[in-house]
Parts: structure tokens; C-alpha cells; sequence
């Protein structure tokens, strides 16, 4: 055979036997290629929980209500009165509340200018944004649509008036990404880098050193763990000093809430990380593995944008991963001014996912060093 | 040269073994599925001794070692090194052996200091004691010229020498080497067997598997020849050559138009003539070499070589198994 051919041959049989080529040959791009038209190729917009105090309690109210329901846009959730409202708006259960105010239809139908009122979470800028600008647009058209119907003269439109500082400061994207930035060393500082360190030992034999030594195998994994964890925090650190700096964000440094947040954060990373590298059939197949979980899971925990901008599939897959609830945490300490008291939550679902992601690891570990 | 003196080879034939038994192995077996890797094997390592196992890939060479470094469990039979049970007490005799596998198992982006800096660490040595471990390891191995260069950086005679230096970094009575110089150039070879004998002298007991029958003769005081996974005969290798490699021999090439007369002068020795060449066996090759090349000589018959072959443990591994090592690895 020609040698030219013969390489040839020979390197197309090993393309295709080598599966990790394969998959960052072919398969990621389709994944990458997928992803993105699911989040951005959406031909709904996205939709948001709010809340509306119907203090008017008339026929037009209802109309508004229900017309509003209609857009698809929001699911609505109907409060009893305003306090109950403002505290679902600042547990983040609705991103905004729209109280319509008792008088609403009698300033209606006296052509006198009515009103509504709106509080939105400013801790998501575009969120605010889209849910401010929609509801605008909405209550323009609804006043159309009463004219029409009634055939009288309304002079004046509806008009939005928001209340302030209902929930954190308005704020901009910079002050929104920071957190979110804070959070992607948690996945590829954790996760990827402690696969990583794993599969060397493998990739490179040099495990039978270790294992030929009197170390207790869980030492060297905790030895990694504690690499990990530090380099992790290193990485945030040089994230947060860089975005101090260079964006001048207005956010809440609160160490003592935003310390247990990353390191359990990061130890559901470095716990992932465990994972993949005793499930991985080969060294490079975990790698793989582990880098391309890293980079899909970026977009569904609410590091760069809020998880409402997805369609409700991919945003279940973001409830499952703790990063996102560790994003949630650190955006809640800093654009929310929320302390370590209001963090209980997270704090005992990343321990949780952490102790029992970590003990799985663990398991697998000594089994697979054990195989090795 | 890495080493500054060269030391005494192997233990002459009349040289006693030491009394002190390091490595005992009694009945041991070990199956991987159905095959069986190793069956029924018994040894002694002694004190001070480099003890060779020699035998072709797939005799369980590496399984026997590998066992011995607490790397592979087994199904039957007793090890007991340096008084200790290793299936009761596996973590300490880890502490006890240096194992240098037959990959180089350094880290590529850490300079040798700093592998061996990590190798120390294994053995939670404190760091004054690696330091003075640190200077006598380099001396021995020679491996001070390029502590500081990184392990991807080595030339591979010096990336084994960075690498056994990680072995018994933690200064182990007991050195377990695993084919040290497969893949060597001859000359680096020798000087690896100079390093080899360093630990003798430093009073480590070397068990090393070898498929390089000359490297096992050359190194070894002893030898265990092995076979799918049997122990087939255990010696010092001057003996096991005695005992199964037949007679020396003295082997004679005279030119082409002499062959019959010379043929003719040798008949009362007792001869085979094969490719051109006569063979003599005897009992004392060095006595008769001069005899015989007289006999040619006053006859006029001109040599083209004359030379004595003594028995290898070639001959030995044939006539134990029926067929050749090299062939076999």
C-alpha cells in the first residue's frame, strides 16, 4: 500500500476508535449547536411568576387580571393584600408585583387618570427590564381595548407607577455577572481541574507509586480535595479583586455569607469532579467528560444570565445543580444585602448535595482504586 | 560514570548466603479468571543478596512482584517480609520496600527535587530527614547534575536513575525493581547495573524480575527461573549453569579448504560439525583450548576462531522448559 494511504488509513481507523475525538469532534458541536437554539432560538418569550393585588376588586380589574393571564407571558399568582405580595417578591418567589389600586375603574370610567402600581426585583437587570417594559406595553393596550369596548374617551392612558427600592437597588449587568463569575470557578477551578487531577495519576501510572506506598488511598484524595478547594478559592479571589476593579460594581461584600457558599459550592464541584473520574472508562473519557459537563452546565445555573431566560426544560435541569443554587445564594448576598440568618436554605441543600455527592465519590473511588 | 567505584559482582560459588531471610513465600497463588498466574510459589530472599527472577513476559514475574508491593491481593499461600505477614500487615511492609516499577512514574512538569520532594511525602518523612536523605540518594545514584531539571527534560537513562531515586527515597532495607533496563541501550544498561549494585553496597536486599538473561547472570546473586507461573529452579547462577546448562564447549572455525584435515586431527576429541563450525564438549574447556589449537597449529591448520562457550542461563531456561527465552519474551 501507498504510505501516504497507509497513514491515512491508519489514522482514520484511529479516529474512529478513539471515542473522546469523537465526541469533541462531532457530538459537541451538536450539543453546542443544540444549546444555543434552545436558549436564544426560544419563539416564546420567557416567562415569570408575579403577583397582583387586586385591591379594586371590579369587573375592569378582573378583565386586567384575566387579560393578563391571557398574554402567556406571566403566571400570575393573586394576593390577599400587598404585605403578603412584597415578601413572595423578596423571597424571589415572584419577580414582580402589581398592585391595582382600589378606584381603578372609577377613575376609569370618570376619565380620570387611573394608575397602576409595580414593584420589580431589581437584582435581575434584563429580567426587570423585559417584566417593566411588558407590563407597559400591556397596560397601554389594555386602555386601548376599554375604549374600543366602551366607546367613551379615556384622555389618559394608564399609567405605571413603580415604587422604589422594593427589592435591592436598580442595578446593571455588571453587578449581575459578578456573582455569576464567582460561581464559574466552582465548576471548572472544582470540578474540572479535580477530574483532572485524578486522571492524571491514571493516564499516567503514576498512581502505582502511590498505591505502592503506605498512604491510605482517602488521604490522597482528601490531598486533592484540599488542592482543589485552594485552588478554587484562588481563582475567585483573583475573579472578585479583578471585578472590584475593573467594574466598580455596587454590591454587598459580606465575607461570612459569601465564604460558606463558595466553599460548599466548591466542594459539590470538586465532589462532581470525584464523580466523573471513577465513572470515566478511561482517563481521557472522564476529562472529556468532566470539561464538557463544565461547559454545558455554565448555562444552566444562572451564572451568566437568569434561568427564566430558558425554556422551563433546561430550567429543571438547572434545579438540579448545585451551582445554581450556590449562584442564586451569592447574588442574594450580594445585590440583595441578604446575611448568613437568610441563607439557611441553600446552605443546608449545598451541604446536603455535597455530603452525599462526596460520600458516592468516595465509594467509587476506593473501588476503582482498588480495580487499578 | 554516575557511580564513583564499581563493586563486586556476584556472590563467588563458594561464598555462603546470609542467614537472614527478608522475603519468604510460601505456596503462593494467584488467578486472574481462570488463568492461573501464579502457581505454588516458594522463595527465599536473602539479606544483602540481588535475587533475580528471571523468565519470559507472561511468567508472572510482575504478578509475583506487584503482589509483594501490596499492589494485588492473592488467593493462597504465605508471604512473610522482614517478619511480617503481608496479609495482616500490608501498610507497614509498604513503608519497608521501595518498588520501581518498569515505567518511569515521575511527574512531567516537577523537576526530580521536587518528585522526589513528593515521593518523601508518601512516606510522611520530615523534611530535615529528606534533606539528608536527599544528599545521599543523589550521590549514590548520581543524580545531582540535573535535580533541577523538570522530569519531561531527562534523557531516559536519567529519568530511571530520577525515578529509582523516588523508590527508595524513604531509604527502604528492601529494593523491588521490575525489568529496570527494559528498553536500554547496552551501555546505558551497564551503567544502570553499576546503580543496581550501589544499593547492594548500601546494604539494600534488590529483587528485580529480568527477561535479559545476561542482565540476571551478569547482576544477580541469585536467580529463580520462571515459568507460567511456576518456579522451575532457584540458584546462583554459576550453579544452575553447573547443574542444567549442559558441557562447556570449545568451538572451532578453521578456513573453508582445511575443514576435512582438521576434522581428521580432532576425531580422538570428539566433535559435532554444524554451520561450518567444530564443537568440542568438555568438561575443562580452559585445559584443552591449548591442546587442540597445537594439534591445528603443528598440522599447518590456520583458525579463524577458536573459543570457549560456556553454558547460559539460555541453556539453563531450555533445558528446564523446552524452549528459548529470548524466543518467548
Amino acid at each position: 500500500m501507498n504510505p501516504v494511504i497507509g497513514v491515512a488509513v491508519k489514522d482514520i481507523k484511529m479516529f474512529f476508535r478513539e471515542k473522546g475525538t469523537i465526541f469533541w469532534t462531532i457530538a459537541f458541536p451538536v450539543l453546542v449547536m443544540l444549546l444555543f437554539s434552545a436558549i436564544f432560538g426560544r419563539e416564546t418569550p420567557f416567562t415569570a411568576n408575579i403577583g397582583i393585588v387586586d385591591a379594586d376588586g371590579t369587573d375592569i380589574s378582573a378583565m386586567a387580571i384575566s387579560s393578563l393571564n391571557g398574554t402567556g407571558v406571566f403566571n400570575i399568582r393573586l394576593f390577599e393584600n400587598k404585605s403578603e405580595a412584597l415578601n413572595a417578591l423578596n423571597a424571589t418567589e415572584v419577580r414582580a408585583v402589581i398592585t391595582i389600586p382600589d378606584g381603578f375603574m372609577e377613575n376609569l370610567t370618570r376619565q380620570v387618570p387611573a394608575q397602576v402600581l409595580l414593584a420589580v426585583d431589581e437584582t435581575n437587570p434584563d429580567v426587570a427590564r423585559l417584566i417593566r417594559d411588558i407590563i407597559k406595553t400591556f397596560f397601554t393596550e389594555f386602555c386601548k381595548g376599554i375604549y374600543e369596548w366602551s366607546n367613551a374617551t379615556f384622555p389618559e392612558p394608564i399609567s405605571i407607577v413603580e415604587e422604589q427600592k422594593i427589592v435591592g437597588e436598580r442595578i446593571g449587568y455588571k453587578e449581575y455577572i459578578l456573582p455569576g463569575m464567582m460561581c464559574y470557578p466552582l465548576l471548572f477551578s472544582s470540578m474540572v481541574a479535580s477530574t483532572g487531577a485524578i486522571v492524571y495519576e491514571r493516564e499516567k501510572g503514576t498512581l502505582k507509586r502511590i498505591r505502592a506506598s503506605p498512604i491510605h488511598p482517602l488521604k490522597v484524595l482528601f490531598g486533592k480535595t484540599l488542592a482543589a478547594l485552594l485552588q478554587t478559592a484562588i481563582t475567585i479571589l483573583i475573579i472578585a479583586v479583578l471585578g472590584a476593579f475593573v467594574l466598580n460594581p455596587k454590591v454587598n461584600w459580606d465575607i461570612t455569607a459569601l465564604t460558606p457558599i463558595l466553599f460548599l459550592g466548591s466542594m459539590n464541584g470538586i465532589a462532581l469532579g470525584l464523580l466523573i473520574s471513577c465513572i470515566g472508562r478511561s482517563p481521557q473519557e472522564a476529562s472529556g467528560a468532566s470539561t464538557t459537563i463544565g461547559i454545558v452546565l455554565q448555562w444552566f445555573t444562572g451564572m451568566y444570565f437568569p434561568l427564566e431566560y430558558l425554556p422551563e426544560y433546561l430550567q429543571q435541569i438547572g434545579r438540579i445543580v448545585p451551582m445554581t443554587y450556590a449562584a442564586q445564594a451569592l447574588r442574594d448576598v450580594m445585590l440583595r444585602n441578604i446575611t448568613l440568618k437568610g441563607l439557611i436554605q441553600p446552605i443546608i441543600t449545598l451541604t446536603a448535595s455535597a455530603i452525599v455527592l462526596y460520600a458516592v465519590g468516595i465509594i467509587l473511588y476506593r473501588k476503582w482504586v482498588e480495580k487499578e | 560514570m554516575i557511580v564513583e567505584k564499581s563493586f563486586e559482582t556476584n556472590l563467588r560459588a563458594d561464598e555462603p548466603l546470609a542467614d537472614e531471610v527478608i522475603i519468604e513465600i510460601n505456596g503462593l497463588v494467584k488467578h486472574y479468571g481462570e488463568v492461573k498466574a501464579l502457581d505454588k510459589v516458594s522463595l527465599n530472599v536473602r539479606k544483602g543478596e540481588i535475587f533475580g527472577l528471571l523468565g519470559p513476559n507472561g511468567a508472572g514475574k510482575t504478578t509475583l512482584i506487584e503482589i509483594l508491593c501490596g499492589l494485588r491481593s492473592f488467593d493462597k499461600g504465605e508471604v512473610t517480609i522482614l517478619g511480617l505477614d503481608l496479609a495482616k500487615n500490608s501498610q507497614k511492609i509498604r513503608s519497608l520496600i521501595g518498588f520501581c516499577p518498569q515505567e518511569t512514574l515521575l511527574y512531567d512538569l516537577l523537576n526530580v527535587y521536587e518528585n522526589l520532594s513528593f515521593a518523601a511525602s508518601l512516606y510522611s518523612m520530615p523534611s530535615k530527614k529528606f534533606k539528608e536523605r536527599l544528599e545521599v540518594t543523589s550521590k549514590v545514584l548520581g543524580i545531582e547534575e540535573f535535580i533541577k531539571k523538570k522530569a519531561k527534560e531527562l534523557s531516559g537513562g536519567m529519568k530511571r536513575r530520577a525515578n529509582l531515586a523516588a523508590s527508595i527515597i524513604h531509604d527502604p532495607p528492601i529494593v523491588i525493581l521490575d525489568e529496570p533496563t527494559t528498553g536500554f541501550d547496552p551501555n546505558v544498561k551497564r551503567e544502570f547495573w553499576e546503580t543496581i549494585r550501589t544499593l547492594k553496597h548500601n546494604e539494600k536486599t534488590v529483587l528485580l524480575s529480568t527477561h535479559d538473561m545476561y542482565e540476571a547472570d551478569a547482576l544477580c546473586d541469585r536467580v529463580a527461573i520462571m515459568d507460567k507461573g511456576q518456579i522451575v529452579a532457584i540458584d546462583k547462577p554459576h550453579v544452575l549453569k553447573e547443574k542444567f546448562g549442559g558441557k562447556s564447549s570449545i568451538c572451532i572455525r578453521v578456513k573453508e579448504d582445511q575443514t576435512e584435515k582438521a576434522l581428521k586431527l580432532l576425531k580422538p576429541y570428539g566433535y559435532t560439525f554444524r554451520e561450518e563450525e567444530i564443537q568440542i564438549f568438555t568438561e575443562n574447556p580452559w585445559k584443552l583450548m591449548p591442546e587442540i589449537s597445537n594439534t591445528l597449529l603443528g598440522n599447518n591448520v590456520l583458525t579463524e576462531k577458536i573459543e570457549v562457550l560456556e553454558p547460559t542461563l539460555e541453556d539453563v531456561f531450555i533445558r528446564l522448559t523446552g524452549r528459548r527465552l529470548l524466543e518467548e519474551s
